[in-house]
């Protein structure tokens, strides 16, 4: 009987996931499969397939070019690295404006610098990205080798010998010892247990550490292929990352048997458990399917930068107007001067060196106006500041590298540091307006505990002590005693009850239960020694849902200890008496029933059902006339657990008569065998047993808070984000975890919304919206200071579950929902289904500018992580597809505090100055240009060496901001934690706007006009020349913006010290080197000029013309104006806030400042 | 004993492991990379206090006001006399078309011109040539030169930047280029009563230039010999070394107004003093309206004479004063 191996194509076993949480978890990826699996149910048609014979590769390969299985991580190899890699560069659209400007200036017309200044600024950004990716390639490089050259038994000439990875081919035999690394996907022919089980862990494939039970076709275990010949035909879909499912027919022998799931095992995984397997090689190399979902995280893109291109966009008019201005100029005094300029000394339009005189690069009067705005292109390029695209991310490396090493991010637990998988948004981490956070797992620690039960309509729960380690439980195995690993607190009354078998009507129904619950799972138990004691062995249970896992142990610690699982059969020691079950059936876990039952041919001949399920599925099949109190007692005790935050199962039973048993057998064989729509059968067979069951009782699991998570919302509440809850778990667990975790108070007025059809969703919603206002105007007539009090004075929660939100989004309602929501300081959304959770987000993120954060663990939460504008995702005990797909990785959710408050806030900081910061210093050093243009006949001369120019934003301005963007701080992260509402400057937009984007150009302005006109003024009339006034001018700006940087620096380390000092040093340093060239125009200029007092006066004079006006706004600004960072920061400096009606602070925090 | 441990760790790593005494350096190292790492890194951070912002503007006042009085007392101590000549060398007949008038290589370009000395001038006194709306900063022109050329005469080939003074007759020009072409040639002669004033027009460039720049093998060569003449001719028999009005005039001016020095008078003048000036109006500026003035002028430390800085460092000064003020008035009347 293949009972071991029922469900194929419906998911692997690790669907189930507890019942009355109901982990919708997998709900998504399940939808997704069904799909696939309806598509698939047909036969695989021979062009959509490909065709493995067993242990003949020839064969299996002559027809298709299936791939080997060497890999190539590494992108580029020696002779293509050039010509890709600067492929791959030249995707960005900065490097491409770099490209087009110095193509340009090749043209002899348009040659306004030299050929090597022209190109430095490309050549020096394309070597340095170069030499990062070659550096990064010859990793990759060195990875795949060793990974290509491990070793694999292989079936060669009748025998297992050993073969390079790299060589294997689609159609070997392989065998697999325990401990082993897979090396291809391979389908199981047979493994050492008589029973064909293999154990696998697929912690490289999806992080999750437990342990996966893999079959191997009854068909092919008695096989032994040194001994003879296998041969045979599988037939399987086409590659595709889908790790969860496979579909495949294998003909051996002239029978057909059909392959799912559950029977190939993945590279990747490791063999456990198991002393050797042997399978046939499927797919290879890069077909595998942990290489096709080796692909890298989406890329997103910051609400900063999407700001910022609007603000690219205003300079590039700028830029044009600049250029325009000039090229007008030009052709006024071209116009006017038209006569003159044959022989005009410094034109002379004509040459007459060789006999007529004719044109010297003279093109007419438009082409030379054309050829001007061309060249005035080129002379004021920095004004779109490229340099920054490339220094942003610089910085963002930087600000990742200081978020990875902090401590405080550092999960002990879990020995997980903080991951950047994004590199692109780390300072919307500093904007975040709503949360959206799973529960399980994320809220709660997914690690169950098991709490109380409900046994025969009596509740379990008073004087709890720890389990004892009474010899009576532990089983001898070996000599030994076997003690289940983890201990479970017991009520003494219950394990007196259970210890007393099953003479009492009573006592029988405990029995009952907890066979059921160590039952009615698919539980691994595992035996492993225990450490500290010799004589004891303990008891793993491997499973892959943490709420059977703990149903389980309490089994086993009120003396039900499942010890053995086999294919037909399992183990259970109760009270110390080994006794053996035939598992006949085992029907899963799906989202559609929400239960699981187990068909156990018992010791005494009879044939019992099993099934667990949430209360919900399960009072529908349970036989509501017979022991209708003992049904309402359960009930009651239901909703007790449920407000308690406790997740409950109800558990059933029901004898099977022969004739019942028969016709279940034979519809299951039907069903487990067929080909077409196997998993609709199965489900039908399920429901026909799962029926007029009798109660047993219910069980009460605790998913434990984890740490600092009530703190965590509490400081996120008060840094004014909205924190979004969404689960799969029911109503009434929600808003008791709601409570428990401080995200409902009682101080709170809550809006429940549960419609099961559009008119009543509207209706509710209609009413919703009209109480919440009420509840405003009420508030808003008492504190009429604001919109902004509302929330806070009378805050309204709203919770709403799937069904509501099935009618609602995706229809007109959703205005309505998005309105009442956004007027709720707290929305809780119940039984929500993954993509519902993805469509909450999006109703957020399509309405607002604000942005939305997701954090969750499971894959569940993978659609609503890549929808929000951050995705966080905890890598926690539910496997890693979280993690791959967010942005940013954590071990608990309360470090999102110090993410959002410290970091987001620094980078957000950080980034919105430097922007502005280039904007400025770019912009400064081109209106310099731009003015001295005006004096030089509209000609385009620099007086500024085209070096300097270059030179200007790789060396002499670019380290300085980059050290700040990576190391300023403008708070200590004790401020920022002790007061949350710091956090507004992130949603004011106060580190980057409009407003602030003018103050720094009319600041621009006014200093491009000191830098130029002092020494305009100074020298006009004078013997000076073009170089040394140039020099003088280089060392001004590059002074002056420097000092402005320096002005802004909150934190001096001395490593601020040292890139602004640093950076002026090096500049006088290349320009007494430029000016040290004889062949240069300006040879020994720098000299010459700084013998003169002159030349100190007007760099003197300039940078305090220049910083003054910025200095008293600024000061100002932060005297008599002063946002709360400004106060915090004075506050941390002085001790005390400053007294001030402005001080707010400590008085009314979620508040803003005013000065928002 | 510090010492000790920074010779054995330098010296022998092996004893780093297994002198317990290394530790305590090791750690401080660790700490403070560990500080490092947690962004916590011992900083200084100021901030803006009224009482400091005062102090600095009056500071900076009371540092700018006097550099700007005795930056503007040093200007003022530079004698200057200015005579613009251009129009007025041009005899009457020719007014109406000076082109004309200095092209005409027959007629005589000699001038005279009268300068009073209002104030005693003390030497030496600088004799500078200044010529207004001249852009020797135009783009065609500063890149008409080659400085290889300049330091290396006919050995370097490429000269392609000259054009279109770059070869004339088939042959190349030494020096080449727009710049050199339009060589300033109006020559000065100054008389105090009858005697003659010497004119140092040695070292009037400078020394770099001569030195490094321009060649000691470097002679003129088929200069100035093409149909259309741009300026001053040169000595085919003296090296480009040495030719230092041409090595000053090609050090082009940064702005469109300029003075190119011309030579040294090594005497004082006296108030009241009158000197003829004998002058041969050469150039032509004419062509498109370039002024030209003859400056005699002494020097201070700060150069010439240019009220311009020293005002403004009052100014900035004063403003400074005038905020710190304004601040002090607001502070103590809106004391936060």
């Amino acid at each position: 009987m293949d009972s071991q191996n029922p469900c194929e194509g419906e998911i692997s076993l690790n669907q189930w996931k507890g019942g009355n949480s109901v982990r919708e978890v997998r709900h998504g990826s399940r939808g997704g499969d069904l799909e696939m699996l309806g598509l698939s149910q047909k036969e695989i048609g021979d062009d959509d397939a490909r065709l493995v014979y067993l242990n003949e590769p020839v064969k299996s390969n002559e027809r298709y070019e299936f791939s080997g299985n060497s890999i190539r991580t590494s992108k580029y190899s020696a002779f293509s690295f050039l010509p890709r890699n600067l492929f791959r560069q030249f995707h960005r659209v900065a490097y491409i404006y770099f490209l087009i400007i110095a193509v340009l200036n090749q043209l002899p017309q348009l040659a306004v610098f030299g050929r090597g200044a022209s190109i430095m600024p490309l050549a020096f950004v394309l070597s340095v990205t170069a030499v990062k990716d070659a550096y990064e390639d010859w990793r990759r490089h060195r990875s795949d080798r060793v990974e290509n050259n491990r070793l694999a038994w292989v079936l060669v000439d009748d025998q297992f010998q050993q073969k390079k990875w790299k060589d294997i081919q689609v159609g070997e035999i392989i065998r697999i010892q325990t401990n082993e690394t897979l090396p291809c996907d391979m389908v199981l022919l047979s493994t050492s247990e008589p029973t064909g089980v293999a154990y696998v862990q697929t912690v490289n494939l999806d992080g999750e550490s437990n342990l996966k039970t893999r079959y191997a076709k009854q068909e092919t275990l008695p096989r032994i292929p040194e001994k003879e010949m296998i041969n045979g035909l599988i037939k399987c879909e086409r590659p595709n990352r889908n790790i969860y499912g496979f579909q495949a027919n294998m003909e051996i022998e002239g029978k057909r048997l059909s392959l799912g799931p559950s029977n190939i095992l993945l590279r990747g995984c490791e063999l456990k458990n198991t002393a050797w397997a042997i399978g046939v090689a499927v797919y290879c190399g890069r077909e595998t399917k942990a290489m096709l979902n080796s692909s890298g995280a989406s890329s997103k893109r910051s609400q900063l930068e999407t700001l910022m291109n609007f603000e690219t966009i205003i300079l590039s008019v700028f830029l044009i107007v600049l250029c325009s201005i000039v090229s007008i100029c030009a052709a006024v005094w071209l116009r006017r001067r038209r006569d003159e300029l044959d022989i005009l000394p410094f034109y002379r339009r004509k040459d007459f060196a060789h006999g007529d005189p004719k044109d010297f690069n003279y093109y007419g009067w438009g082409l030379e106006i054309f050829f001007t705005f061309l060249m005035s292109v080129i002379v004021f390029q920095i004004m779109i500041p490229i340099s920054l695209y490339i220094s942003m991310e610089l910085v963002r490396v930087g600000q990742a590298y200081f978020m990875i090493r902090d401590m405080i991010l550092y999960d002990e637990d879990s020995n997980s540091r903080f991951q950047c998988r994004s590199l692109n948004i780390n300072e919307d981490l500093g904007q975040i307006k709503y949360v959206f956070s799973d529960k399980t797992g994320t809220l709660t620690e997914n690690k169950m505990e098991f709490q109380r039960a409900s046994i025969w309509g009596v509740d379990y729960s008073d004087g709890r002590t720890s389990s004892q380690n009474d010899p009576v439980q532990g089983s001898k195995i070996d000599g030994k005693i076997l003690q289940p690993k983890m201990k479970v607190k017991v009520d003494p009354q219950l394990l007196e009850l259970s210890r007393r078998g099953k003479d009492t009507k009573g006592a029988k129904n405990v029995h009952d239960f907890f066979l059921a619950l160590a039952a009615c799972n698919t539980i691994v138990p595992l035996v492993v020694d225990d450490r500290l004691d010799s004589t004891v062995k303990l008891l793993d249970y491997q499973g892959e849902s943490p709420d059977e896992q703990a149903l389980a142990y309490a089994a086993a610690a009120y003396g039900f200890m499942l010890t053995e699982r086999t294919s037909g059969h399992i183990i259970i020691s109760i009270q110390g008496e080994r006794q053996r079950f035939n598992v006949l059936g085992l029907h899963e876990f799906d989202s559609d029933r929400k239960r699981m039952s187990v068909i156990l041919g018992c010791p005494d001949k009879t044939v019992k059902v099993f099934v667990k399920g949430a209360d919900t599925s399960m009072f529908s099949v349970i036989d509501r006339s017979l022991n209708t109190n003992i049904i309402h007692a359960t009930e009651a005790h239901l909703q007790t657990y449920s407000s308690m935050g406790l997740r409950t199962l109800v558990i059933g039973i029901r004898e099977l008569n022969n004739s019942e048993f028969e016709q279940w057998h034979l519809e299951f064989e039907a069903a487990s065998t067929a080909i077409i729509g196997r998993a609709a059968l199965l489900r039908k067979v399920a429901s026909n047993v799962e029926n007029s069951l009798t109660i047993l009782g219910a069980s009460a699991i605790e998913d434990k808070l984890q740490q600092g998570v009530p703190e965590a919302i509490e400081s996120l509440r008060t840094a004014g984000i909205k924190v979004w809850v969404l689960t799969g778990d029911k109503q009434e667990t929600a808003i008791s975890i709601g409570y428990s975790s401080k995200l409902l108070t009682s101080k709170m007025t809550s809006i429940i919304i549960n419609s099961n059809s559009k008119e009543s969703s509207r209706k509710s919603l209609e009413d919703a919206l009209v109480a919440s206002k009420k509840l405003m105007i009420v508030s808003g007539t008492t504190h009429n200071t604001g919109p902004s009090d509302e929330a806070a004075v009378n805050p309204v929660a709203l919770i709403i579950d799937g069904t509501s939100l099935v009618y609602i989004l995706d229809s007109e309602l959703e205005e309505q929902l998005f309105e009442l929501a956004s007027r709720c300081s707290v929305v809780l959304c119940c039984r929500v289904a993954p993509l519902q959770k993805a469509g909450i987000v999006s109703l957020v993120k399509n309405r607002t500018r604000d942005m939305t954060l997701s954090i969750g663990d499971g894959a569940n939460d993978v659609s609503m992580i890549q929808m929000a504008d951050v995705g966080v995702g905890i890598s926690g005990r539910e496997g890693q597809q979280a993690v791959m797909a967010s942005d940013f990785a954590m071990g608990q959710f309360r470090f999102l505090v110090p993410l959002l408050l410290v970091h987001g806030h620094w980078n957000y900081q950080r980034m919105g100055y430097m922007i502005l910061y280039n904007f400025y210093r770019n912009a400064v050093f081109v209106l310099i240009l731009f003015w001295y243009v005006l004096f030089t006949s509209f000609s385009l001369t620099t007086a500024i060496t085209e070096w300097s120019s270059m030179l200007y934003s790789i060396i002499y301005t670019a380290l300085p901001t980059i050290v700040v963007g990576i190391l300023d701080k403008d708070l200590s992260r004790r401020t920022l934690l002790k007061y949350p509402q710091l956090y507004g400057a992130g949603h004011r937009r106060e580190a980057y706007n409009s407003k602030l984007f003018w103050l720094t150009m009319i600041d621009t302005l006014w200093q491009s006009v000191a830098v130029f006109f002092i020494p305009l003024y100074a020298y006009w009339a004078s013997t000076i020349d073009g170089s040394s006034i140039g020099d003088l001018w280089t060392l001004a700006v590059v002074i002056l913006v420097n000092l402005h940087l320096a002005m802004d620096i909150i934190r001096w380390s001395w490593i601020s010290h040292a890139v602004i000092w640093g950076s002026i040093i090096a500049t006088f340093i290349c320009v007494i080197i430029i000016d040290s060239v004889p062949i240069f125009a300006g040879y020994w200029a720098i000299f010459h000029v700084a013998k003169t007092e002159l030349f100190w006066l007007c760099l003197l004079a300039i940078v305090a013309a220049a910083l003054i006006p910025r200095f008293v706004v600024k000061f100002l600004y932060q005297y008599y104006s002063p946002c709360d960072i400004q106060i915090a920061r004075e506050a941390e400096k002085f001790g005390s806030p400053r007294e001030s009606p402005n001080t707010k602070i400590e008085t009314n925090p979620i508040l803003g400042s005013p000065h928002g | 004993m510090e010492l000790v441990v920074a010779a054995s760790t330098s010296t022998d790593s092996a004893l780093v492991r297994t002198i317990p005494i290394h530790s305590p350096r090791r750690h401080r190292r660790n700490a403070a990379f560990s500080e490092f790492k947690q962004q916590n890194l011992p900083a200084c951070k100021p901030v803006l206090k009224p009482a400091y912002v005062i102090t600095t503007f009056l500071l900076i006042g009371f540092f700018f006001i006097p550099v700007g009085l005795v930056t503007l007392r040093a200007s003022r101590t530079v004698v200057e006399i200015v005579d613009r000549y251009d129009a007025e060398c041009v005899p009457e007949p020719f007014r109406a078309d000076k082109v004309s008038f200095i092209k005409d290589i027959s007629l005589s370009k000699n001038c005279s011109r009268i300068l009073k000395v209002r104030k005693h001038m003390k030497a030496p006194i600088y004799i500078y040539y200044q010529l207004d709306n001249y852009y020797q900063n135009h783009r065609r022109y500063v890149k008409s030169r080659s400085d290889q050329q300049l330091l290396h005469g006919l050995k370097s080939k490429d000269t392609s930047s000259c054009n279109p003074e770059e070869s004339n007759n088939g042959l190349p020009i030494v020096p080449c280029g727009l710049i050199a072409w339009s060589l300033f040639n109006d020559t000065y002669t100054l008389i105090r009563g009858t005697e003659k004033l010497s004119i140092n027009r040695k070292k009037i460039a400078w020394e770099s230039d001569r030195n490094s720049k321009f060649g000691k093998q470097v002679y003129p060569f088929n200069f100035q010999n093409g149909t259309l003449i741009g300026g001053g001719k040169l000595d085919p028999k003296i090296p480009l070394s040495d030719q230092e009005d041409l090595i000053v005039w090609m050090r082009t001016a940064a702005l469109p107004s300029f003075r190119k020095l011309y030579g040294r008078i090594e005497e004082d003048l006296e108030a009241d003093d009158v000197i003829v000036v004998h002058l041969m109006n050469n150039y032509n500026t004419y062509s498109f309206g370039g002024k030209k003035k003859l400056v005699l002028s002494t020097s201070s430390w700060l150069g010439g004479r240019n009220d311009f800085l020293g005002v403004s460092y009052i100014f900035v000064g004063g403003s400074s004063v005038i905020l710190s003020i304004v601040f002090m008035l607001l502070h103590m009347k809106n004391s936060r």
